[in-house]
């Protein structure tokens, strides 16, 4: 099964889109915050990552460049979900090395969509 | 005396009278006229028959008084009063039908009869009535004029006149203020002196003086004086308006206007803080209901697929209720701001298409973007464009079915020459009528009433749309028909000219206008407009100013015109290639210095650096690496420490790894009191970065003891900090520190290269 790392610091958004990320037929893990995230991508090698940008400890676009910077873990694709629905929080996702960017509330069948296409999945 | 004689004396007599200046008459004894001068019959336009002995006095006075002379009175009762005087001296006045006055004098002869002089005083009795009038006008102005004047003596400085406002103002009888001294007007001699201090400067502009009342109370005063001659002495005359009511005004609504102000901060703070409450449980409902119709769907049950879409739906209709009308409410409370950038227009549009897609399809409409490829950029705010096209494109996907909506996107030059992109967002839909179009841009209204009911929406989002348009400088406009379809146009200019508008916080420097004083240039040369947008958005955020060139003509054209401060070029461009670019470059004595970064396709470093590129990079472009380049060639990077003053042990080590990935040299320290010490043995860092929340000694206190001391008030100081800021804070770092970064608001790491030409700059 496919594995996904979920970093998301808000309860409720996190056993939602886990529980219909799982319902999709993906193994899901949970971080709660950037640094869990890092560790926890080196540690796990997930397929993806999804990363909130606004977490403790670490925030997003930090626990991200980290994640890019480390060899082993460089190659894992991460998409960026942010509240806010603005071109610069896209652009300073993108800055900070993520692969794709989708804003808050999740719309999942276009996120299932992002998800496939870098994975490589049947859409 | 012999007949000779007396002929002799009687033409000397006429010649006398005849020359004087006054009308004379003399009767004899029986009041007969004997003698009388020319001016006697011009003063009483007395005619030829009543002249000589036949006549008496009394006849004349009949006769004037028939012709009207006297006025409406009796004749008789006249006649009888003027004979009455004839035995004594007498005078007086006497205003002639025609306005004449004149002065009648008779004086009784020695042995009966009387002489009559007439003087014409008209002249002098106008002249005396001018006067007096003017003088009564005077007084009504001295005593009736709500301002308080006085005249004072130059030399003495004691009051020569006062009026009765002034006695009011300052609470005393005028009558008793004339030879008081000024020092002596008032209960405090001090006072006193002040006023006479400013009567004795040269006439000048009007200014506020506070008058001292007998009773205690001061009332405000405009004071303004002139020096004059009064009585024959240099005096000063000094007037005193009563402002006390324009300034309890002015105090009042000063006071509302702050309440006002702070009613507003606290409601735009209240909105803010309730965007993030009212939407986090919206999410979870709209989340949820979508779990839970998964669930349903699975378990096939279809009733309940369809109640819980009802909630899932109405969530979402309330959620973009709410973020409807928290930015209505920001507009309103001006408190929206606008982030200027370049945008690249196909690239929003790419985007915006992707967004409506699936509003087109919904409706079976097809969509279509007539948009040309080299429309180029557009300096504006990308948000708030985008928002706008997709309320008109939701708009037009919602009212139109199985029809076209199209976008077409053109540039133009408006009617004062500026230039303008016009963006059409036209349908096949429903239309509408004048009536209906009047309404439009109303808050709450939409065309229609039952236009919520069968569409949805909110009915904000053109009004939003309009104050979008307006904030940038553009306007919107419509045009349709009932059952034709409609266009909406929105007019931008080229250059947005926004007042109070802000840069994007990551575009610290605009990269299309004039460059500011110490800002750096990078002149991008490149036929790729793909690699334009790249550097406009990797430089543009790292501080740097950009220009733009699509080929080495212009290129070469904006350097001679403006030399920037590094030029990244592309090899393969039409016209003329990069390598002759450079060549021509190095044999420019004024373009010879600008290190030129080759950034191509084209791996042939040798021939690059034999050239003279400074530095060389093979494409696709690694970002970080370009940054860090343009870095280490932008002028004046001396390599300065840079403070880093934060409690957080993690933070501190992110802003060391980030400042020193762009080759600064970084101390640390954790609290306000080591930033002191530290400042007290090293020499003067390039920039101090201060945390705020601090223990031992807070950033608040750090600034305030930093910029106390002479030696430190150049310092450059960033603050970044976690803390949500209140007005009075905000205003003590603005005056205080270059710049306020929120933590939250971007990743550290980006900030280091934007920190690093602040640290290498000053500025």
């Amino acid at each position: 099964m496919t594995k996904i790392l979920l970093v998301e610091d808000n309860e409720m958004n996190r056993d939602m889109l886990s529980r219909r990320l799982a319902r999709n037929g993906f193994e899901v893990i949970i971080a709660v915050n950037g640094q869990e995230g890092v560790d926890l991508a080196l540690s796990e090698k997930p397929a993806l990552i999804l990363m909130d940008m606004s977490l403790p400890v670490l925030d997003g676009w930090e626990a991200t460049r980290q994640v890019k910077a480390n060899p082993e873990t460089a190659a894992i694709p991460v998409i960026a979900l942010t509240a806010h629905a603005m071109a610069s929080d896209r652009e300073q996702a993108m800055a900070a090395g993520c692969d794709d960017f989708d804003t808050k509330p999740v719309e999942l069948p276009r996120l299932l969509e992002k998800i496939k296409t870098r994975l490589g999945l049947p859409g | 005396m012999t007949e000779d004689e007396w002929v002799s004396e009687a033409t000397l007599l006429r010649a006398t009278l005849e020359n004087m200046s006054q009308g004379v008459a003399m009767y004899d004894a029986r009041h007969r006229l004997v003698t009388w001068n020319q001016l006697f019959r011009d003063y009483l336009d007395m005619p030829e028959e009543f002249l000589g002995t036949e006549h008496t006095f009394s006849d004349y006075i009949r006769y004037l008084g028939a012709r009207g002379e006297f006025g409406e009175v009796d004749i008789e009762t006249a006649l009888a009063q003027r004979l009455a005087q004839l035995e004594k001296p007498h005078r007086f006045e006497r205003t002639r039908p025609d306005g004449t006055i004149l002065e009648v004098r008779r004086d009784p002869v020695p042995g009966g009869g009387f002489i009559a002089i007439y003087t014409d005083i008209t002249e002098r009795k106008l002249a005396e009535m001018k006067l007096r009038e003017d003088e009564e006008q005077l007084r009504a102005i001295d005593v009736a004029a709500p301002i308080g004047l006085v005249i004072v003596g130059v030399a003495d400085k004691v009051v020569r006149h006062s009026n009765g406002c002034f006695g009011r103002l300052i609470g005393r009888d005028a009558g008793t203020l004339v030879g008081c001294a000024l020092r002596d007007l008032f209960a405090d001699s001090a006072r006193g002196q002040e006023l006479a201090d400013i009567l004795a400067t040269p006439s000048s502009e009007r200014q506020e003086f506070n008058l001292p009342h007998s009773d205690g109370s001061t009332i405000c005063t405009m004071v303004s004086h002139e020096h004059l001659d009064f009585r024959g002495t240099p005096a000063v005359i000094a007037t005193f308006v009563d402002i006390s009511d324009r300034v309890r005004m002015e105090q009042q609504l000063r006071e509302a206007k702050e309440a006002a102000e702070s009613a507003s901060r606290v409601k735009s703070a209240f909105l803010a803080n309730m965007s993030h409450e009212l939407r986090t449980p919206l999410n979870a409902i709209i989340g949820y209901s979508e779990i839970l119709s998964e669930d349903a769907a699975d378990a096939g049950d279809t009733a309940l697929v369809a109640d819980l879409d009802k909630i899932q739906a109405a969530g979402k209709h309330l959620l973009g209720l709410i973020n409807d009308i928290l930015d209505l409410s920001k507009i309103e409370a001006g408190r929206m701001d606008v982030y200027l950038e370049q945008v690249f227009l196909t690239r929003m549009v790419e985007e915006v298409k992707t967004i409506v897609g699936p509003m087109m399809q919904k409706n079976g409409n097809c969509f279509v973007v007539d948009c040309p490829v080299e429309i180029g950029t557009l300096r504006t705010d990308v948000t708030k464009l985008k928002q706008s096209l997709i309320n008109l494109l939701s708009n037009a996907a919602k009212f139109t079915k199985d029809g076209t909506v199209t976008l077409r996107i053109a540039r133009e030059t408006l009617a004062d020459g500026a230039g303008a992109v016009r963006f059409d967002v036209s349908d096949s839909g429903i239309g509408m009528s004048e009536e209906q179009m009047g309404r439009l841009f109303q808050a709450f209204t939409q065309a229609d009433s039952s236009t919520t009911r069968n569409f949805g929406g909110t009915g904000l989002g053109l009004t939003i749309t309009k104050h979008f348009a307006a904030m940038l400088g553009g306007t919107i406009s419509v045009a349709s028909e009932p059952g034709k379809g409609s266009t909406f146009t929105i007019e931008l200019p080229v250059e947005a000219r926004v007042a109070g508008a802000q840069m994007d916080e990551d575009e610290i420097v605009d990269p299309g206008a004039p460059a500011a004083p110490g800002a750096i240039t990078v002149l991008v040369v490149d036929d790729d407009p793909a690699v334009h947008d790249v550097l406009t958005a990797t430089l543009g955020k790292e501080g740097y100013v950009l220009r733009h060139a699509r080929d080495g003509v212009e290129a070469l054209n904006i350097m001679r015109k403006e030399p920037p401060d590094i030029v990244t070029l592309d090899v393969m461009m039409p016209k003329i290639d990069g390598w002759s670019v450079l060549g021509i470059m190095k044999s420019e004595p004024a373009l010879a210095h600008i290190p030129v970064i080759m950034l191509t396709i084209v791996d042939d470093r040798n021939l690059g650096y034999s050239l003279g590129a400074s530095e060389y990079m093979t494409k696709p472009i690694d970002r970080q690496r370009l940054i860090a380049l343009i870095h280490k060639f932008a002028p004046g990077n001396e390599d300065g420490v840079v403070l880093v003053v934060d409690d957080n042990e993690q933070v501190r080590a992110i802003m060391r790894s980030t400042i020193e990935g762009v080759g600064l040299p970084v101390a640390e320290v954790a609290n306000g009191e080591e930033a002191l010490a530290w400042l007290g043995a090293h020499p003067l860092p390039a920039l101090v970065l201060l945390d705020l929340m601090m223990p031992v000694m807070d950033g608040f206190a750090f600034l305030t003891r930093v910029r106390a001391e002479p030696a430190y008030a150049e310092l450059p100081i960033v603050v970044l900090t976690a803390k949500e800021l209140t007005e009075d804070e905000r205003e003590f770092l603005a005056c205080n520190t270059l710049l306020i970064l929120n933590k939250g608001a971007q990743p550290i790491g980006s900030l280091g290269a934007a920190l690093g030409t602040i640290a290498s700059h000053g500025h």
